[in-house]
């Protein structure tokens, strides 16, 4: 069998759900192939009046908050070393790798001219958030890329960059922390020129602190989200014991951002706060769906023993930070008077296929490489490998630790 | 980034009194002209009333709006030229990851197209929506108002106001200024009493006298502060916070593992063998 027919007898392989997931990327990469063909303008329906529209909103600036769970629980169970969550790191920095990847990507279609990405490189503007954005999220795809290394040299049994990227594995966490307090507050930092522009429910200068908490917070939720639903659909272990630990750290992380936005809108903003009903009303849905509902269920003993809850919560976190993500980026920029902005069809299905891609390179990479199979108790943090375990297992290593 | 040794008192300043414009829109021809701006199809009341085209873009770098209103019962019309206000300190500039935009010491604002990677951030960041995209093409770039350097680095006026028969001086900020003071002072009846482009942003290189209140005319209430002001008390702690993260981070890494490995070491002192996991 040549090559190739091997690769297609694998695909046939697949769950449907795969193939369908295969399907919405192709789409995308079709869309984008228009998109640079007949340019953003015939092909967005972004304009002088949205010169950012959905791939910003969605792409960018919610998808790195979204991406957070690596370095979230690359802090918790290394920096503070909570060794039992150690199972959790590895599909975090794997969904983190792939949502950063895909932010690239997400930059890059929405750029005018993206074969000039690397320009940011040589031409630093230490004024703009959009320059430290670019610089932190290349650093930072570039360390997550690295760690990625960490399964895939286990699946090839690789030795020598084993031993080494497991002595770094705690100062990666330590940068990944540092890089991503820096851009994901950064964020809220892009926001901040909108003066007179960006509704006063949500302009105040403490954005870029909140942009950073809700990170933080909804890191760890995604981490929650995505262990469920590995359980569920993949026949992963439960490790909503795990969780529980998780679930005891996130009220907290959401109380400060609680006070601190009740402070910032308290004392910090000016102007009309409840002007205007539709912004009004996206902003209590963001505040009780987002934020006390699943804050109130963080808070019950039930939530630690209760896998359903741990779900629904961790969702709610997501649902919430999404909604703020596009309030901030989107719904709030519009001005009264101004005809309002859609996201059109080749714009949708872009953003649907980044998703898409996200779920198919997930499950792809969990198919064939060690990323779940990963307990504190056959590994040895604190010291670097000794070649024990590796030559234990070999090449053979997702199958043997498997049975 | 706008070099902050720029003498503001002295850059070149276009001072439009909006009092005196006739709508004739010669500066409009003339920066076409002089720019080789494509022209547009339009028709008219597109946009509001007689003005036309509907709004700025990367053909029209500038257009004079026309604004109806009724005065002792009769219908007037107010005109007011709309352009790039050449911001002493701009938001485009500051927010433009590779600092495409920068202010010059002659006082236009002023892009440089082989630096652009088409972001856009510039146009989401200026308060008066100057900077416009080229939507037409698939590797777009930015598009505004160039103040007429090559023009003004040479000794002449911009375009559009050597075009203009009565309403466009220009000159030095300074000079500028106290001749709008000195017009307000003389006609008082004549303008309303507030300098658009004095403050706003910071003070700008476009200075507007008016006869109506100015949200009547249209212009935008902006802030009276740099907007890159408003970034930068944010940005101005990013070396120190990830310093601060990092050392934290580190100093409880280091608290942490001791307290694990202290208590490794005990264990193994109490059950040599099993000791090392
Ligand atoms: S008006 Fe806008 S484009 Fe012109 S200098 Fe100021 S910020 Fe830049
Ligand atoms: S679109 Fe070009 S000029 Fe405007 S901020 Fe981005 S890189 Fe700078
Ligand atoms: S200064 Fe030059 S580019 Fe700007 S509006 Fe006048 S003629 Fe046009």
């Amino acid at each position: 069998m040549t090559a190739a027919r091997i690769v297609i007898n694998e695909i046939k392989g697949y769950h449907r759900f795969i193939k369908f997931m295969m399907v919405l990327v192709g789409a995308a990469a079709l869309a984008s192939a228009v998109r640079f063909i007949f340019g953003l303008g015939a092909t967005t329906n972004l304009n002088d009046l949205y010169p950012w529209g959905l791939w910003i909103s969605f792409d960018v600036v919610t998808a790195v908050p979204l991406a957070a769970g690596a370095f979230t629980i690359g802090i918790v169970a290394h920096v503070f070393h909570i060794k039992k969550l150690e199972p959790l790191v590895r599909p975090a920095i794997v969904t983190g790798f792939l949502g950063y990847s895909l932010v690239c990507v997400g930059l890059l279609l929405d750029l005018g001219q993206p074969q000039r990405g690397p320009y940011v490189l040589f031409n630093w503007n230490v004024h703009s958030p959009m320059f430290e954005v670019s610089m932190c999220v290349m650093a930072y795809t570039t360390v997550l890329f690295l760690e990625f290394l960490h399964p895939v040299s286990e699946r090839f049994g690789w030795h020598i960059p084993l031993r080494l990227l497991r002595t770094l594995e705690l100062p990666f966490a330590i940068l990944a922390a540092m890089i991503s307090t820096l851009h994901q507050s950064t964020l809220g930092t892009f926001f901040l020129i909108a003066v007179d522009k960006l509704h006063n429910l949500w302009y105040n200068p403490l954005l870029p602190l909140q942009f950073w908490l809700s990170a933080i917070f909804t890191g760890l939720s995604i981490v929650i989200f995505e262990a469920s639903l590995v359980h569920k659909y993949m026949g992963q272990p439960d490790e909503s014991d795990l969780l529980a630990t998780l679930t005891k750290i996130i009220p907290w992380i959401m109380g400060v951002y609680m006070l601190v936005k009740v402070y910032a809108l308290a004392f910090l903003s000016h102007g009309p706060l409840f002007d205007r009903p539709v912004l009004t009303a996206l902003f209590s849905v963001e505040v009780v769906v987002g934020l006390l509902i699943p804050f109130s269920m963080f808070l019950t003993k039930r939530i630690r023993t209760d896998k359903q809850m741990q779900l629904r919560a961790a969702s709610l976190v997501i649902t919430g930070l999404v909604l703020n993500r596009f309030n901030v980026s989107m719904f709030a920029m519009h001005q009264p008077g101004q005809p309002a902005y859609f996201p059109n069809f080749i714009e949708s299905v872009v953003t649907i296929g980044i998703i898409a891609a996200h779920i198919l390179f997930f499950v792809l990479v969990a198919k064939y490489f060690p990323i779940f199979e990963h307990h504190p108790e056959a590994t040895d943090y604190t010291i670097p490998d000794r070649f024990r375990k590796i030559e234990q297992h070999g090449e053979g290593h997702g199958k043997a630790s498997e049975a | 980034m706008s070099s902050s040794t720029i003498d503001y008192g002295k850059t070149k300043t276009f001072l439009i009194d909006t009092t005196k414009c006739t709508g004739c829109r010669g500066c409009q021809v003339a920066c076409k002209q002089w720019n080789q701006l494509k022209g547009e199809k339009t028709t008219f009341f597109t946009g509001e009333g007689y003005q036309n085209p509907p709004q700025m873009s990367e053909f029209t770098f500038t257009r004079v709006k026309f604004k109806d209103y009724e005065k002792h019962g009769q219908n007037e019309f107010a005109f007011y030229k709309e352009m790039c206000m050449h911001c002493n300190d701009p938001a485009c500039a500051s927010v433009c990851p590779v600092g495409a935009f920068h202010k010059t010491p002659e006082g236009p604002v002023i892009y440089n197209a082989k630096k652009c990677i088409g972001c856009r951030f510039c146009m989401v960041a200026c308060p008066f929506g100057v900077p416009k995209y080229e939507w037409s093409k698939a590797f777009p770039l930015v598009k505004k108002c160039t103040g007429c350097y090559s023009r003004v680095k040479n000794g002449l006026h911009p375009a559009c106001a050597t075009a203009c028969p009565t309403a466009i001086t220009y000159g030095s900020r300074d000079e500028m200024l106290k001749e709008a003071e000195k017009r307000m002072a003389a006609k008082p009846d004549r303008y309303f009493k507030v300098i658009y482009g004095k403050e706003e942003a910071g003070g700008t290189s476009v200075l507007y006298l008016t006869q109506q209140p100015l949200d009547e005319l249209g212009f935008r209430p902006v802030t009276k502060r740099p907007l890159p002001s408003y970034t930068w008390q944010a940005l101005r702690f990013v070396p120190g916070i990830f310093l601060t993260v990092g050392g934290t981070l580190s100093l409880v890494t280091w608290f942490q593992h001791r307290k694990d490995r202290v208590r490794r070491e005990e264990e193994e002192r109490n059950n040599r063998k099993e000791g090392n996991q």
